[in-house]
């Protein structure tokens, strides 16, 4: 038997108890739906449901690998792109392990050149050292450091949606994405009909784009020779986050990531040489006026760093795009057969994509598995594995055959 | 808000200007009237006003009323029966400006009504932030559609104090503010449908105008230069550019990006195809598809032109370069380099001047 058909057959299974768990968005006969299929892999867009029952009866019938619904409301969904009538789109983030350079994807990312096949891990390079293609297959792995790391960049993003942009909790809808993230979901009336640079300047304000340090208490000299004041740990927005950032970086800076920063060596030795009473100094007005030899320029790339962990890693084009197809809650993800899984504000701390997310939970079936790392699955880890014949629960060979790193045995 | 005769002087726009453009259409037909005509003879010179100063400025005549309030809406009405984009663009701004200079002298309070009266999300405040003392907390929603066309540094959201979704902004920012909203209702007005017969002496006042001031409108556009000058691509292109053609992969918007440079500067389809050739997973028919598509000879028949500079950092395809200067687009960048470049070429020929 072939995967594909393996698979389809799970999810129409699937599909057939679970139906009923599909999350409708709001306002449904206003959104336009978009489906992948297994069979002959096509794209389905355009489709609109007057209510939630047409829904899941569609997907019970079609069995999609990807179902998805539109950010945006149309006056008619049905219609092509031009003639659709945008009405408004919620407000969406995207947070993608692929946008976060966790040093594990070295371990468990592994690409292959399309052109002489060589194999290398991580993220693929611009070329082929062997052949000097330019295509190259990528499999990309949903590893907990990877999750983990995914969770603390969407808690980052709660707190600059609740505390900056005053959203309540209630407003806002978290989901696992089911693969490599989480998606947060904003629907209020508001900013329903924000345009797309509005939405820019959003995403700006979360990833730190643009940002001038100068108009968040960073005050020097006239010709920044000296800086005079900054700003403080406990103050609100960016102020705030430009103090904790700089303290937890200063903290633990090595003399390597001074450098790396293009920091004068006299201002590097002042840094190491006093770190003591640096961090003494966040008591009072902070140390912006006390590393000898540091000018408003200096300042500033340090401050690029605390940029850099204080901002949210967001996927930039989901975002600012009006039109957007989201995936819809509580279905499935044709690359993990893992669920989608919406969750409120404050359960994203806690919660455990691995066991949460996970559907098939019965049965067992025996898998050929080409290479698969270690991973876990509820309370049970797996692997590694390499060209081995397994008998595993049916999540994990489900997860594996969807990855494309096993196939069905016979 | 209850407006005296002298708000409504300073800030005409405040009042019902439907209302008040059919009540001064019926006096405008009576044009015999010598308080009729200085009425039009001042509208006549706001819309002068605007054209004639830089930046745009309509003046204030303090203590005629009289004249000042009903001669806004006939301004409107000549600016709008102009048809003229240039006038129209112009004249907006002029009496933005003029409210902006107004607004500034004013109470924290006065400021406060007008905003609220274009429904603005806005309370008072006395707050200090750091060693900065605030005026005024906004909706960030009326912030960001308020500075959608501004540029400077200092009015990006990033660069503001932004707290439980309120930026918070001194008197003279919100009269900033005020001046865009200002600016972009009068704008609206402007672009209205108006079908008003107009008495022929009317006319003549906007065909005088026109006459005078329309052609100042072409002069500021730059043509861009027929051919491609690889040398001239402001950083972000030629780098989407070396990419594509070693094969590399970029992304939606990066493809997106250098296909519509490359059209807006001129060059033809078939070439820009064979620049994808490289790529591995090159499919000609669906390259040439997506090029025709992006030119505007598909589909919705969108010519369209490349995103904006900004636009290109927010999704950090801006390699970010000393050498692009205050450019705001990329091919506001290829135009200026193009010019530098000429200049030094000429500089460069022997016995050139
Ligand atoms: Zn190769
Ligand atoms: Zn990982």
């Amino acid at each position: 038997m072939n995967n594909i058909s393996f698979i389809h057959d799970k999810f129409a299974e699937f599909y057939k108890e679970n139906a009923s768990m599909i999350k409708p968005p709001s306002n449904i006969s206003k959104r336009e739906f978009g489906f992948f299929t297994f069979k002959e892999n096509v794209v389905i867009r355009h489709k609109s449901f007057l209510n939630v029952e047409d829904l899941r009866n569609y997907v019970k019938q079609l069995v999609p690998s990807h179902a998805y619904y539109s950010a945006a409301y149309y006056e008619m969904p049905e219609e092509s792109m031009e003639k659709k009538g945008w009405l408004g789109a919620d407000l969406y983030f995207d947070i993608d392990a692929d946008h976060i350079p966790t040093k594990c994807r070295k371990i468990h990312d592994t690409w292959t050149c399309k052109k002489c096949g060589f194999q290398g891990r991580g993220v693929a390079p611009n070329e082929c050292p062997i052949c000097g293609g330019k295509g190259f297959e990528e499999r990309k792995w949903p590893c907990e450091i990877c999750l983990e790391s995914a969770k603390y960049e969407a808690m980052k993003l709660l707190d600059f949606l609740i505390d900056d942009f005053g959203f309540s909790p209630h407003e806002i809808q978290v989901s696992f994405s089911g693969h490599r993230g989480y998606h947060i979901h904003v629907e209020n009336e508001k900013i329903r009909e924000l345009d797309s640079s509005a939405r820019k300047e959003i995403v700006d304000y979360i990833t730190g784009t643009g940002l001038d340090p100068a108009y968040h208490g960073l005050q020097g000299t006239p010709h920044g020779r000296r800086v005079t004041s900054g700003p403080d740990m406990d103050e609100p927005g960016w102020r705030g986050r430009i103090a904790r950032g700089t303290h937890e970086f200063l903290l633990s800076a090595t003399k390597e990531d001074l450098e790396e920063l293009g920091l004068r060596k006299k201002i590097i030795n002042e840094i190491i040489s006093r770190r003591e009473e640096i961090l003494k100094s966040w008591e009072k007005e902070g140390p912006w006026s006390l590393i000898r030899g540091a000018g408003v320029e200096a300042w500033k790339r340090i401050i690029r760093k605390a940029i850099e962990s204080q901002s949210a890693r967001i996927d930039t084009v989901v975002t600012t795009d009006i039109h957007r197809l989201i995936r819809l809650p509580n279905t499935l993800h044709g690359k993990t057969g893992w669920l989608k899984i919406p969750l409120s504000a404050n359960e994203i701390e806690e919660f455990d994509p691995l066991s949460s997310a996970i559907a098939f939970k019965k049965g067992e079936v025996t898998i050929y598995v080409k290479e698969a790392p270690e991973f876990r699955i509820g309370e049970e880890t797996f692997g590694p594995y390499r060209d081995i014949k397994v008998e595993l629960p049916m999540a994990a060979a489900i997860f594996l055959l969807c990855k494309d790193a096993a196939e069905v045995a016979d | 808000m209850t407006l005296t005769r002298e708000d409504i002087a300073k800030y005409p726009f405040l009042t019902d200007a439907a209302e008040e453009v059919r009540r001064v259409n019926l006096e405008i037909q009576n044009l015999d009237n010598p308080e009729v005509e200085s009425i039009v003879k001042r509208a006549a010179e706001r819309i002068r006003e605007a054209l004639e100063n830089n930046p745009p400025r309509v003046s204030y005549r303090e203590r005629e009323e009289d004249i000042e309030i009903p001669s806004f809406p006939v301004a409107i009405i000549m600016a709008a029966a102009s048809g003229n984009n240039y006038i129209k663009r112009r004249y907006a701004l002029g009496e933005a400006i003029r409210a902006y200079n107004l607004l500034i002298e004013e109470e924290r309070d006065k400021i406060l009504e007008v905003a609220e009266t274009f429904n603005w999300r806005i309370r008072r405040v006395k707050d200090t932030i750091g060693d900065r003392r605030f005026d005024f907390a906004i909706s960030f929603i009326d912030y960001l559609r308020n500075t959608r066309p501004f540029h400077e540094d200092r009015f990006k959201l990033v660069n503001k104090p932004l707290l439980k979704g309120e930026v918070y902004l001194t008197k003279r920012e919100v009269a900033r503010l005020l001046r865009e909203e200002v600016r972009r209702r009068i704008e609206d007005k402007l672009n209205m449908e108006i079908r008003l017969e107009l008495p022929e002496k009317l006319l003549n006042h906007i065909e005088e105008i026109k006459k005078k001031y329309a052609g100042d409108s072409e002069k500021r556009i730059f043509e861009t230069p027929k051919g491609t000058f690889h040398e001239a691509f402001p950083p972000c292109i030629s780098q989407l550019f070396s990419a594509a053609k070693s094969g590399q992969h970029i992304s939606h918007l990066g493809r997106f990006t250098l296909t519509s440079f490359l059209l807006n500067i001129g060059m033809k389809i078939p070439d820009i195809v064979d620049i994808f050739r490289s790529s591995s997973d090159f499919n000609e028919r669906l390259t040439r598809y997506q090029v025709e598509h992006i030119a505007g000879s598909r589909g919705s028949g969108t010519k369209y032109i490349p995103p904006s500079c900004e636009t290109l950092k927010t999704h950090g395809l801006c390699p970010g370069s000393e050498t692009c200067g205050n450019v705001k687009h990329p091919l506001a960048s290829y135009r200026r380099r193009i010019r530098i470049f000429k200049k030094e070429s000429q500089d460069n020929i022997s016995g050139h001047e």
